[in-house]
């Protein structure tokens, strides 16, 4: 009981300096305030730049907010050549920002038929190319084909043309090319089985890869895996990203995010060790974590067991990550493992809580506390009971030499019942056989 | 029919061999074909069921007695009622069951046995289940008015708190024999001989 | 061909000595044929034979009379004949025709079962498994007879006797899901629910061709004492299961399979909904006992979860936590898994609160040592005796010439092995 009132002592301490400490730093992009939309959608380009603020304006439930990323939305999506996109946004805006994001009937005429011929133009040259056989010429033309459906978002038939260019692919550079261009798509599809098997193929090929290419890969090796849940191989795979990534991805992802959903993943999925080697010494990895130092704080905090302080940035970011296009999903359930990671680190080292203690370092009530540590000895995550009476967690040491004799029996009945159970299904299989054979004579 | 056994059981006191003596002697009459239903000393059976701590026998037992018997002997019904709430597991309602019914002379001494033997299960699972208990309810599971349910339990080293009117449990310590004779050891060594060849 | 007199005489006079009944047989079996045309007359000649002397003779002119459909008057004439029969034959003798006397204890069975009075074929159908079983181990056709006799007639714990052996040799398939289905419901009647579990868990577990309906009604009882002894169940079926098993169990299971389901949510008033819809289903499957058992048993795997969790809670905690009315109700439970020893806990009336204990048991004792002696004991003679089994199948012709021929379809793995680590 000493130690721990130590600790929680020094934990109040903490809490307070952290708190002084944070309204000294600079604001960051993804912090507790308000999503700074703007500073946000400069991180991203092109098309995911676009869906990344629509899907705020679907998630947000700030007005203001909302009618903001829906006009950075329609003007980002003026540069481009994406009628059908302009079209759900004008009827999402649906008058709100006044006449100059209405709908623009004139501009979506000509961008069409502008591809019209565009359209016809690259036909008419793959069938010249594709009577000539220049297999090099074909490939541009698929390709071309692609960037063509990419930027009109007819995603399906951008992903087939991409996918069709590798028959005459002559180079490792052609792969790469061809795999980058799926994986894109994929991405924006929201297809992650195509995005790790073209992450894998792109990574078998012979040519040793430029360092920003294996980044790229690393971060869409790790989507597809957050998006699978499997925050473990997610966060490796974020822990693994190089320090060429730059900018040089952000059309898909942001070297915050990177910070971030490696960050997150690996709190909710390592232990301590794995925790202290693969992130917190990982130098690389340390400079996307000065991008957010919140993340980087709430790390620290969570190693070195300030976990109030440690619940506290995650509960200030939370309403901005759930409106992340690949996070939100995941929020809660990181959130979640998260916690009991830290319930379970926090019981670790004594042989008994005061749970009034651990419900204020948790920010919670004491039935609560009893209710989550409840869930986590049934689970075996902990191995504890609790003093209900005087409101205290005691460790529960198992008597090895009991354990074992208990053990031992068990296994001997088993084996028993077993045993007896297959000698009779031998004689009925024997029987059985017998029985077939004389009937066959 | 022949109940000698039986008697002689009941004459000796032998409670204990009394389901065994019915159920035996039950098949053996009826291998015969007797149609031994009604002169079956039912009321009897059952409570050598009981009496041994076995209420799914005295169940069944319950369960095949023909109708007729069950409305005509009711000596048989209130021997099934006791058996019922031990079944429920209505602890205090097995006394008003044995209470409840003048005995015949023959079923009387087993009665007797039977709640006396209930009586010391009963303490024995106070003794086991509760660490402090109302005199109320100790006098409920024992069967005895209050005065004589706390001189009971006082005896045996329980603490009266008269403020709250509770007893404090005394558990007793537990003797067992945990000394080995050598013929284990020997066993040992051949185990160990055994698991090497 | 020889008159029925003639054998009466001849019956008569070979019944003593070992040498003279073989001739006898050798007569009888000649004369099979013409006793079974003669049946009729036969009956009254069993009063010049002594059942306990000549009882293979005795046989030989009891199996003819039982054949045919039996009225009750003549039933009620051949149940005592047969029950002293079986009752004073000597074992060697019947031993030599084992199948006449099967047939007639069938007869038998079905005769008293006829007349609505089984508990008059208990006790002879038990005295006929122990002359006609070579050994405690052999499972015999009269073994699910006697047990169905046991259930009709209400006498489970004298169907105990028969099953506390272990049985390791079956010769029918049919006897043996008989039995071990029978043996189950007696079990369960006991409320020994481990052996119940183990009996039925032979029967969905045995090979078979084709699914047939004991397997099915032995898997729907199998689910609910699961839930009742264990508090879950999975539907996993280990993969030495029949393929027949495996695939058509459970959509012959279906409502049991949603029980379990409701069951595994923890929330006794759920449970009790679905119950009470499917009432009808539970009821025509002579399962709705066992389902209310179930239904209670919830509070005690919900209770038993608690006493992992917590040392101290209160009465009112775990009222609340398990769905009880009241903290008196809580303690009755509590109360009850004390006596039956399902958990180990103190109940502080004074406080309100219940202080749950760890198994006292230390493993020090004479006793548990004792125990544990006779475990080892027991182990390594199954082990022996799997060895042996092992040895004896290994030289089979039949097994060596199917094994060599198959070589290249099945794994060894395929094949029920003894796993090395147990080979002790």
């Amino acid at each position: 009981m000493e130690a721990e009132d130590e600790q929680s002592n020094a934990m109040m301490d903490e809490i307070y300096s952290n708190g002084c400490e944070e309204t000294a730093r600079s604001r960051p992009i993804i912090s507790g305030e308000q999503l700074d939309i703007e500073a946000y959608a400069s991180l991203y380009q092109g098309r995911t730049k676009i869906t990344r603020l629509l899907f705020i304006a679907d998630h947000c439930d700030n007005v203001s907010m909302r009618l903001e990323a829906l006009r950075m939305a329609y003007d980002e999506i003026k540069k481009g050549e994406n009628t059908q996109l302009l079209r759900e946004v004008v009827q999402k805006i649906d008058g709100r920002l006044g006449p100059n994001y209405a709908m623009d009937a004139a501009w979506c005429e000509s961008v069409d038929r502008r591809a019209e011929q565009r359209k016809e133009k690259l036909e008419n040259e793959l069938n010249a190319y594709r009577t000539n056989l220049i297999k090099e010429s074909i490939r541009m033309g698929y390709n071309d084909f692609g960037d063509f459906y990419y930027a009109h978002g007819a995603l399906g038939d951008a992903f087939k043309s991409y996918v069709r260019t590798r028959d005459y692919c002559t180079t490792s550079k052609h792969i790469i090319h061809m795999c980058m261009s799926a994986i894109l798509v994929s991405i924006e599809m929201g297809q992650f089985t195509h995005v790790t098997s073209y992450v894998s193929k792109a990574e078998q090929t012979p040519e040793a890869l430029e360092p920003a290419t294996v980044a790229k890969l690393r971060c869409a090796a790790g989507l597809a895996h957050l998006e699978a849940k499997k925050y473990k191989l997610a966060a490796r795979k974020f822990l693994e990203v190089g320090p060429d990534l730059l900018n040089s991805y952000n059309e898909v992802i942001a070297p915050q995010d990177v910070a971030t959903y490696g960050g997150l993943c690996a709190l909710a999925s390592f232990d301590r060790a794995e925790l202290k080697s693969k992130v917190i010494d990982n130098v690389s990895f340390r400079n996307f974590l000065e991008l957010v130092p919140e993340v980087r704080e709430l790390i620290n905090d969570f190693y070195s067991s300030h976990y109030a302080s440690c619940l506290d940035y995650l509960g200030n970011l939370k309403a901005n990550l759930l409106l992340d296009i690949h996070l939100h999903d995941h929020v809660e359930i990181l959130y979640d493992q998260i916690r009991n990671k830290a319930l379970i680190q926090y019981t670790h080292p004594f042989v008994s809580v005061d749970l009034n203690m651990m419900a204020n370092a948790f920010k919670t009530t004491v039935a609560g506390i009893q209710k989550e540590l409840e869930a986590l000895i049934t689970d075996n995550q902990i191995q504890a009971r609790i003093d209900s009476h005087n409101k205290i967690l005691y460790a529960r040491h198992a008597d090895q030499r009991n354990a074992t004799f208990q053990r031992v029996l068990q296994t001997g009945n088993e084996f028993d019942q077993d045993v007896r159970a297959m000698l009779l299904r031998t004689n009925l299989l024997k029987h059985d056989y017998n029985q077939r054979n004389s009937r066959k004579l | 029919m022949d109940f000698s056994p039986l008697t002689d059981a009941m004459a000796s006191k032998s409670y204990d061999k009394i389901a065994d003596i019915c159920d035996q002697l039950m098949l053996q009459v009826a291998a015969d074909g007797v149609a031994f239903e009604d002169e079956w000393p039912y009321a009897i059976h059952l409570l050598g069921h009981l009496y041994v701590n076995d209420s799914n026998s005295a169940r069944f037992l319950w369960k095949s007695i023909p109708s007729a018997i069950k409305e005509n002997q009711p000596q048989v019904v209130a021997a099934w009622k006791i058996g019922q709430r031990l079944w429920t597991r209505d602890y205090a309602g097995v006394y008003e069951a044995i209470r409840g019914f003048e005995w015949s002379q023959e079923a009387q001494p087993l009665v007797a046995a039977f709640s006396e033997i209930y009586t010391k299960r009963m303490f024995q699972l106070l003794l086991s289940a509760y660490s402090t208990i109302s005199i109320e309810d100790t006098a409920l599971f024992l069967g005895m008015n209050e005065d004589d349910a706390k001189n009971y339990v006082q005896q045996q080293g329980w603490l009266e708190d008269p403020a709250s009117r509770m007893l404090t449990v005394k558990k007793q310590p537990i003797v067992t024999e945990q000394k080995l004779d050598p013929s284990k050891l020997q066993r040992l060594t051949e185990y160990v001989f055994h698991l090497e060849h | 061909m020889q008159s029925v007199e003639n054998l009466v005489t001849q019956i008569q006079g070979l019944s003593s000595s070992a040498s003279d009944i073989s001739v006898l047989h050798n007569i009888l079996k000649a004369a099979d044929d013409s006793l079974r045309s003669e049946s009729p007359r036969l009956l009254p000649s069993l009063d010049q034979l002594d059942p306990s002397k000549h009882s293979l003779g005795y046989l030989y002119f009891l199996e003819p009379c039982v054949y045919g459909t039996i009225t009750k008057e003549r039933a009620n004439t051949l149940v005592p004949i047969i029950a002293r029969f079986i009752t004073s034959c000597v074992a060697e003798q019947i031993r030599l025709a084992p199948e006449k006397f099967i047939t007639v204890c069938r007869r038998f069975k079905e005769q008293v079962m006829l007349l609505e009075v089984p508990i008059r074929g208990v006790g002879p159908l038990l005295t006929a498994i122990h002359k006609i079983q070579a050994s405690t181990e052999h499972l015999t056709a009269l073994h699910p007879e006697f047990l169905q006799l046991c259930l009709s007639s209400k006498c489970y714990k004298t169907g105990l006797s028969v099953l506390e052996d272990d049985i390791y040799e079956v010769n029918q398939p049919r006897d043996f899901f008989l039995y071990c289905y029978y043996g189950g419901m007696i079990f369960i009647g006991q409320k020994r629910f481990q052996k119940a579990l183990e009996l039925l868990h032979n029967v969905v577990t045995a090979p078979m061709p084709t699914i047939n309906a004991i397997a099915c009604e032995a898997y729907k009882k199998y689910i609910l004492v699961s839930l009742i002894h264990h508090g879950q169940f999975s539907t996993n079926l280990p993969k030495y299961t029949s393929s027949a098993a495996q695939r058509n169990l459970k959509n012959f299971c279906q409502s049991y399979i949603e029980l379990a389901n409701s069951y595994n949510t923890g929330k006794v008033a759920e449970l009790e909904t679905y119950v009470r819809v499917n009432m009808e289903k539970f009821e025509s499957d002579n399962n709705l006992g066992l389902v209310k058992q179930v239904i209670s048993s919830m509070y005690k795997r919900n209770i038993q979860r608690l006493t992992q969790t917590y040392l101290t809670l209160s009465l009112q905690d775990i009222a609340n936590t398990v769905q009880l009315n009241s903290p008196k109700e809580a303690e009755m439970h509590v109360l009850q898994m004390i006596q039956d020893g399902q958990i180990y806990a103190t109940i502080n009336q004074k406080d309100g609160m219940v202080r749950f204990l760890e198994d006292p048991e230390q493993y020090k004792t004479c006793e548990m040592i004792e125990h544990i002696d006779s475990s080892i004991q027991r182990i390594m003679a199954l082990s022996k005796k799997l060895t042996a089994m092992d040895e004896l199948l290994s030289c089979d012709h039949l097994y060596l010439a199917k094994a060599g021929r198959e070589r290249q379809r099945f794994d060894f793995d395929d094949f029920d092995t003894v796993p090395q680590k147990f080979n002790i």
